[in-house]
């Protein structure tokens, strides 16, 4: 299918895209759906579907031994220190 | 300092304004705004984003360069402006942001999101999961023991 700017593409009753804007490398276009639809680029699809598997609800038993794996690594004096987060010098207690 | 009862860490002190704001959220979680980054003495270097309005949303980071000491960061336009940096220049990790990159424990073994680090502007603590779509990392890059990360 070849589309001109401003020539709409329908999907179903419910979807249409409209192509507004060709650029040199980049396409803009604009999607009407139901509401209900989620529409998103299929790269914030991945990275959302993999953010929900990160999302740690309870401490996983995992974590401990990834935890036996990095120390060893870390070398002391190195550049660490400057990659430490905002809030990263709170002296955070567990109880 | 308050203090917030979190799932996954217990009770943490964190100080407000050290409080990390992600202006639209993250893919997934867009109404979640506000996250502390933690580090603890004895989990080092891992780096833990606490939600601050859900105590039972965390993630674990590692900082990018523990990871990839070569890692080629690449900001959007509108994740710039997000962060309140300017157009047309990329930041340096370390100087102007801190890049942490999202660990997911599988199965198989701890992966990393190289695909889409966390950016956080290191001025005003804006900070957004930098999505780069033409990007040839890893959405799931393997954390093999022989590539255990080093802090150097």
């Amino acid at each position: 299918m070849s589309r001109r700017a401003g020539e709409t593409i329908l999907i179903g009753d419910e979807i249409e895209i409209v192509i507004t804007h060709i650029g040199r490398s980049r396409v803009k276009v604009g999607i009407r759906a139901p509401r209900e639809t989620l529409v998103i680029a299929r790269e914030v699809k991945l990275v959302r579907d993999e953010n929900l598997a990160a999302a740690v609800t309870t401490p996983p038993a995992a974590l401990s031994s990834l935890i036996a794996r990095l120390q060893p690594a870390q070398e002391p004096g190195g550049d660490s220190k400057r990659l430490q987060p905002p809030g990263s010098s709170l002296q955070n207690q567990r109880r | 300092m308050p203090d917030f009862e979190t799932s996954s860490l217990g009770r943490i002190f964190y100080e407000p304004e050290w409080a990390i704001e992600f202006p639209s959220g993250l893919p997934g979680f867009e109404d979640r705004h506000r996250f502390a980054a933690i580090k603890f003495e004895e989990s080092a270097p891992l780096v833990f984003l606490q939600s601050l309005e859900d105590p039972a949303l965390c993630f674990i980071t590692l900082p990018i360069l523990a990871v990839d000491p070569q890692y080629r960061l690449e900001v959007g336009g509108e994740d710039l402006e997000y962060l309140g940096l300017p157009a047309g220049k990329q930041p340096r990790i370390g100087e102007d942001v801190l890049c942490l990159t999202v660990i997911a424990i599988r199965e198989s073994g701890p992966t990393a999101n190289l695909l889409a680090p966390i950016v956080v502007n290191l001025r005003n603590l804006k900070a957004v999961q930098a999505v780069a779509p033409e990007s040839q990392y890893s959405l799931q890059h393997v954390l093999l023991p022989e590539e255990a990360p080093v802090c150097s």
